[in-house]
């Protein structure tokens, strides 16, 4: 799995209280739960079984009381797969469900936003006829009426504010994992495209980059994480290289000026190392 | 007791009334969240009974022996053994506490008086002896009977210590712990028909195990994308065929089914086979994939058929036809319309676990 010991000193500092605040990824101890709905609304906790009276009672529901218009259910979207990314190790299985049910939810929007003369492909978007018969055919109330326009541009702000937010994290998580120069430059394309309603969906896979840096990183680039650690109570003259000719420098943090007086002074240094041979296998002979 | 569903229910849903034989457990309201049953698995005959709670413990059941003059009623199960499988670990390089929870049991195929049983979390994998002991050996040349040790010195005969029978105490043991091989979560172990191997699968990976080596283990499929950013499917079920040692099949959250024939290659990341039923279009909506997501999938005994469950339904496939299955039965078709708000409190997410029959039917 991962190297053990050396990373000692990185994960203390994170464990310390003031460490804390660092980042939104941070290390804090979560104990690994289920999926949390901050939205779970009183009528369907998780969990708690319905009396079976109610489920039987009079038609099935012609409404579903917890339909909620395409954008709504987009905003639950982001929320769910922002909350599965805060967690250290997030439940893949839900992220990526999460993951794949937002792109189809901003395929269809953007399909929707082309305009109803665009070619259209599968029947995910309804014709408008359909749309008031399918409450009582139980097909799925979620969808977004194809006719609002005002709906459609206020849907695709929203769009755009959420995906700033998870280039927000993005760009926290690249402060301490090393920024890979390919990745950024479609980010910057993308952000500068908002106002653009047909565009990738290279953006909304950007949740999935933090997955690649963070959680079950440490792959790549480590040096650079331990830039900011203060190496000066390692700094002993006992230690340096000036004392111990020869003897590789563990850290790469190390200042290059020691490092040149060491080579200055290796020929010195031999004798002394010598001297201090011979008296401790002197002593032993006795 | 834990949720598992009743698959393959026969041809005509009128035939079978099923109903409980047995309730295990308080049937209080307030259960310690600890004491939530996560898995449940029958050994090979059916005699016994193991359930995986929260806590890490593992509670065995025995089904008491039928009396002859009631050949028709089953059997009673009753505790046969309690033991702590797994605990809680901290994981200090991402600070990390590793839940205790079992996710599977798997029995092995019994091959001597004692019982083995591979249980594992979300990380670590653990074979368990359970033996029983019923006779204890007394008169020992070294220890007096309450196990103070004597002095050799004063030892002027010797006898040959006899065995007494006793009452029966049943003990765990572990035997064998199989950790470090899993970056992600550990959804699915399954024991191979020689005996000799298993196979552990997590989100993305499946390896090979040999019983008796824990040091290292083999990898045979690896799904995980260069970027992690391309990640759209996850494996979410695995299981080797009852029959040939070389074939397994594993499930993913995009509702498709994998052979894999471990001779082809040492990776198996090219399917022999590839099992999905084709979209209905008319039933299309955002939740398609997440309600298509297989949650456990279960070859027959007899080999020649599979079964899957996905949220709403079970469907049996054959083997040898790949594009769709055989029989499908909806389980919860109430469900379907309700997909939104079940959505919203992750409900949709819940997985389900199916099985044979002990005659397939």
């Amino acid at each position: 799995m991962l190297p053990g010991g050396w990373l000692w000193g990185k994960w203390v500092l994170l464990l310390l209280p003031g460490a804390v605040s660092l980042a939104p990824w941070s290390r804090t101890c979560l104990k690994l739960s289920g999926s949390d709905s901050p939205c779970a609304k009183p009528m369907l906790a998780k969990g708690v079984k319905r009396p079976r009276g109610e489920m039987e009672g009079g038609d099935p529901e012609p409404r579903d009381p917890g339909a909620a218009p395409a954008s709504s259910l987009f905003n639950i979207s982001m929320v769910k797969l922002h909350q599965s990314l805060r967690h250290v190790e997030p439940n893949l299985r839900h992220l990526v469900l999460v993951a794949n049910t937002l792109r189809r939810m901003q395929d269809q929007m953007q399909r929707e936003a082309r305009g109803p003369d665009s070619p259209e492909a599968p029947s995910v978007v309804d014709s408008p006829a359909p749309v008031s018969d399918s409450r009582d055919s139980g097909l799925e109330p979620c969808r977004q009426p194809p006719s609002d326009s005002q709906g459609d541009d206020l849907l695709l702000s929203t769009m755009d504010t959420s995906i700033s937010t998870i280039l927000e994290d993005l760009g926290q998580v690249e402060v301490l994992s090393p920024a890979r120069p390919e990745e950024e430059q479609p980010l910057a394309g993308a952000s500068g495209a908002r106002q653009e309603p047909a565009r990738t969906s290279a953006p909304c896979l950007g949740p999935l980059e933090l997955l690649s840096s963070a959680s079950y990183l440490l792959e790549d680039g480590l040096e650079d994480i331990f830039e900011d650690i203060d190496t000066s109570m390692y700094d002993c003259d006992l230690w340096s290289p000036t004392s111990l000719s020869g003897f590789k420098a563990f850290s790469g943090a190390e200042d290059s000026d020691s490092k040149a007086l060491a080579g200055a002074e290796d020929r010195l240094d031999m004798s002394d190392l010598d001297y201090l041979m011979d008296v401790l296998v002197g002593g032993h002979a006795l | 007791m834990a949720g598992v569903a009743g698959g393959g229910g026969g041809g005509g849903g009128n035939d079978f009334q099923w109903c409980f034989s047995q309730v295990k457990g308080a049937i209080d309201e307030d259960v310690a969240e600890a004491d939530i049953i996560s898995t449940v698995e029958f050994n090979y005959s059916g005699d016994l009974l193991a359930t995986g709670d929260k806590g890490g413990r593992v509670v065995i059941f025995q089904r008491e022996q039928e009396n002859k003059s009631r050949p028709h009623s089953r059997g009673e199960y009753n505790v046969y053994s309690t033991f702590q499988s797994h605990e809680p670990e901290f994981d200090y390089l991402k600070s990390l506490e590793i839940e205790e929870k079992i996710n599977k049991i798997r029995w092995l195929p019994q091959q001597n008086a004692a019982h083995f049983l591979l249980s594992t979390n979300d990380k670590t994998i653990k074979l368990w002896k359970i033996s029983e002991r019923d006779k204890r050996a007394e008169g020992y040349n070294l220890k007096d009977e309450d196990g103070r040790l004597r002095d050799p010195f004063r030892i002027t005969s010797l006898r040959v210590p006899i065995l007494k029978p006793m009452d029966l105490m049943v003990e765990a043991s572990p035997r064998r712990i199989f950790a470090n091989a899993h970056t992600y979560h550990i959804n699915s172990i399954s024991v191979n028909s020689d005996h000799e191997t298993y196979l552990s699968a997590d989100d993305l990976r499946i390896n090979l195990w040999h019983l008796e080596i824990t040091d290292r283990s083999f990898n045979i499929v690896d799904i995980k994308p260069a970027n992690m950013e391309e990640l759209t499917e996850v494996i979410t079920a695995a299981e080797f065929h009852p029959h040939h040692c070389n074939v397994f099949v594993y499930s993913s959250s995009k509702g498709t089914i994998r052979l894999c024939d471990m001779r082809s290659s040492a990776l198996c990341d090219r399917h022999s086979k590839f099992f999905e039923e084709p979209e209905d279009p008319s039933s299309r909506s955002f939740f398609s994939e997440i309600i298509s997501s297989i949650s456990d999938v279960k070859f027959s005994h007899s080999g020649r058929y599979m079964m899957t469950r996905d949220y709403l339904s079970v469907k049996v496939w054959d083997l040898n036809m790949e594009n769709r299955p055989v029989e499908t039965y909806q389980v919860h078709e109430y469900l379907r319309s309700k997909l939104c708000s079940l959505y919203e409190n992750d409900c949709i997410f819940d997985k389900f676990e199916c099985c044979w029959n002990g005659s397939d039917r």
